[in-house]
């Protein structure tokens, strides 16, 4: 029998990115409920991030910079429907907003330095 | 000063996002180290047997995404919230003492009587169903782990900030006091309307956090749905599925139809409070919400009560030596409630002024739905008729739950009828009848459960003695107090008042000692759970409860035992085993087993 029985050893049994992204929902809905732009900002980061750590993690996108920019088109078509449409809630669009074009700029960095970074160990 | 703020916020937050990439990065680095293949683990004790795919100490339970570990996990967090929203009533009980203010203000009862009702069922009761269901479903149906092991562990990271914000009136931040809407946030009160105090944010936090645990429980139950629908092994099929993933499937079903749909009204509602939209304060508006919150509230309670069922029929006739008597009717009737549970909402509406024959259809529906109820109930009496009984602690509680059961489904029963409805309710018979299910019988499942499972997620024995103490503490306890409760509903007193004319003090007080009988045996029970923990006599045989004699043996305690197996024996010396077998002698060793270690 196997060395622990129930568990199979096609996966991690632990992942960093859960936690984070249980952490990004609340501090952005937070942010976009009371219009504290940091907030909203930073958790929808957090969350975006986390997300697209989590699907390159378990391989079900190959790319992370394509999968944030993917996230961030979401939030940004979010952000303008809230900031330039009859709903009219500025400061959270635009904070959205911002959240998409971070998003994007991490992505790219990641892609740029960090992972070729690990790559060469 | 404004500007300030914002500054402020905006660095911390900076702050934070650099402390979480840091963090990251660390551990993302030190994950892709290859752990040496069957590497001796640190401190070498049997719960560490998964450890060469675990980073260990904190990092571990924060990172884990195992069914096993989000099972403990959801586990002690809904006994943590059992313990907060119990000490909540206990204050609200001892102020029910005497007919006056006394202890309390009337607003701080009505902001626990909001935060003890959303924290038992939000917070306690559907998280101590999904630490049994992640913990024993996998291994029921053979499956390696959940469908998607990562959406499990978000599910359960979602429910400590849900948490935070739902107490978040009672922490002392400036400016925020709790809800006072109760549990069903009525409008036009939760909308903040009138010159009340509602408007706070400290209500928007509460509606935030109820939102939260909602898509947590979302998540957990599609991941439920398709575990059980992709993930058996092949020796498991519909015909020989086991009971409690019966009901956790029908209540994944419920939760899928329902919980959105209480999501959407609190978003609504959070909308009506602080963007303008006027859902709740047109006219109908009121009525709008009780439909929409009730046809998520009374599914709700059966999403409560379903896999409560499934323990019961699971463990029940463990000690009864005999099969689930009827077991297909059992699982029919579990899908017969699931379905029937949709069509039953507007009985909490009866007074409320809607037409009439629509009241008389959702009476029908109701009292229908009382059938597969008692259908379970005779096939878990006729289960224990001229069984071979053990009364151990989960049989107690097992049993419990059947007395309590029948006690809490006829006054429902009672309640479905419209013109007795008219009479009780809003008063303390509502609160009777469903205490006796929610304490009663789901709770008392939970510990059933516990106990019956203990050997299992401690490797160790809990105190046998002591678990007898905690079942007939809670049993008179409950009775006690919610037996009252319906007296008092008889007597015509109102539910949700902090005070109460005098001639309703006896009952009420007799209410309040049963409670504090209820708070004596939960004590009981954390320092048995606890130490027992700690402390408890080892178990080495994997079927502790002698179950293999009548052939009952069911897959988690297999796969037990194999797990004790391959767990290397660190040179345990052959004990007798400490059972719970009503057995004098094991009951002898096992009390003092905890001094043995
Ligand atoms: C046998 C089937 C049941 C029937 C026919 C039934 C019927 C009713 C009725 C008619 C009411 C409304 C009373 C009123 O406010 O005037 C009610 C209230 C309630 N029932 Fe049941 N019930 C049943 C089972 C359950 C179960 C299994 C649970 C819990 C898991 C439960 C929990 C509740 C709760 C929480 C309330 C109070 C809601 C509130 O705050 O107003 N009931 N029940
Ligand atoms: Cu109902």
């Amino acid at each position: 029998m196997d060395e622990a029985p129930g568990l199979s050893d096609q996966y991690r049994t632990a992942s960093p990115w859960p936690v984070f992204i249980a952490l990004g929902i609340p501090i952005s809905e937070l942010g976009l409920l009371f219009g504290l732009f940091p907030l909203a900002v930073g958790g929808l980061l957090l969350f975006g991030g986390s997300v697209v750590g989590m699907l390159s993690e378990s391989g079900y996108v190959n790319s992370t910079m394509w999968a944030s920019v993917v996230f961030s088109v979401l939030l940004f078509a979010f952000g303008s429907a809230l900031a330039f449409t009859e709903v009219n809630l500025v400061v959270r669009g635009y904070a959205t907003i911002a959240a998409a074009a971070l998003l994007v700029v991490g992505g790219v960095v990641f892609e740029l330095f960090v992972r070729e970074q690990r790559d060469a160990f | 000063m404004e500007v300030n703020g914002q500054l402020a916020l905006t660095v911390l937050m900076g702050v934070f996002l650099i402390a979480v990439a840091a963090w990251l990065a660390r551990v993302e680095d030190w994950r892709s180290y290859t752990p040496l293949a069957g590497g001796g683990t640190v401190g070498g004790t049997a719960e560490q047997y998964v450890s060469e795919e675990k980073p260990s100490g904190v990092i571990r339970w924060l990172t884990t995404v195992d069914h096993k570990d989000i099972g403990i996990l959801y586990g002690a967090y809904a006994l943590v919230a059992f313990a907060v929203g119990g000490l909540m009533v206990v204050v609200m009980r001892i102020e029910l003492a005497d007919p006056a203010s006394t202890v309390i203000s009337n607003t701080f009862y009505n902001s626990l009587l909001t935060s003890h009702g959303i924290t038992m069922l939000f917070l306690f009761g559907t998280p101590i169903i999904a630490a049994f269901s992640n913990y024993f479903i996998p291994l029921l149906i053979g499956a390696d782990d959940m469908a998607f092991p990562r959406i499990n562990a978000i599910a359960f990271w979602l429910l400590p900030p849900a948490a935070l914000l739902i107490w978040a009136g009672f922490f002392p931040i400036p400016d925020v006091i709790p809800a006072q809407t109760a549990w069903t946030m009525y409008t036009p009160l939760s909308a903040g309307a009138g010159s009340g105090n509602q408007m706070n944010a400290g209500v928007d936090l509460m509606l935030l956090g109820l939102h939260l645990s909602g898509v947590s429980a979302t998540m957990g139950s599609i991941n439920f749905i398709a575990t059980i629908f992709t993930e058996r092994d092949e020796k498991v099929s519909w015909a020989n599925l086991d009971i409690f993933s019966w009901t956790v499937l029908t209540q994944s079903g419920l939760i899928l139809f329902a919980f959105p749909l209480l999501g959407s009204a609190i978003l609504m509602l959070l909308l009506d409070r602080n963007f303008g939209t006027m859902f709740f304060s047109v006219d109908g508006g009121a009525i709008l919400w009780q439909h929409l919150f009730w046809f998520f509230g009374h599914p709700e309670v059966y999403i409560l009560v379903l896999p409560p069922m499934g323990i019961v029929s699971l463990v029940l006739p463990r000690f009864a030596g005999r099969r689930l008597f009827g077991f297909k009717f059992v699982v029919y009737s579990t899908l017969a409630i699931g379905v029937l549970s949709f069509g039953v909402w507007a009985h909490h509406m009866f007074a409320t002024g809607i037409d009439p024959r629509l009241r008389a259809s959702f009476m029908a529906v109701s009292l229908a739905i009382a059938i597969p109820s008692a259908v379970k109930t005779f096939n878990w009496i006729t289960t224990m008729w001229n069984g071979k009984i053990r009364l151990t602690t989960p049989m107690l509680f097992c049993i419990g739950f059947v007395s309590n059961f029948i006690l809490g489904g006829v006054t429902g029963v009672f309640l479905a009828s419209i013109p007795v409805d008219l009479i009780l309710h809003d008063t303390y018979y509502v609160v009777g009848h469903f205490h006796y299910i929610v304490m009663g019988a789901i709770a008392f499942a939970g510990f059933a459960g516990i106990y019956y499972w203990f050997p299992i997620y401690t490797g160790r024995m809990y105190q046998v003695t002591l678990g007898k103490w905690h079942f007939w503490l809670s049993m008179i306890g409950t009775n006690v107090t919610f037996f009252a409760m319906i007296l008092l509903g008889y007597g015509g007193m109102p539910r949700r008042y902090a005070t109460y004319l005098p001639q309703f003090a006896t009952l009420h007080q007799i209410a309040t000692v049963g409670a504090l009988i209820l708070l004596a045996g939960q004590i009981i029970f954390v320092w048995n759970f606890v130490q027992s923990w700690l402390e408890g006599r080892k178990v080495e045989d994997g079927d502790p409860w002698g179950l293999a004699e009548e052939n009952l043996v069911t897959a988690e305690w297999t796969w037990f035992e194999r797990k004790l197996q391959t767990a290397v024996t660190d040179g345990g010396e052959e004990e007798e085993l400490a059972t719970d077998g009503g057995n004098p002698v094991a009951d002898a060793d096992a009390e003092s087993a905890a001094d043995d270690e």
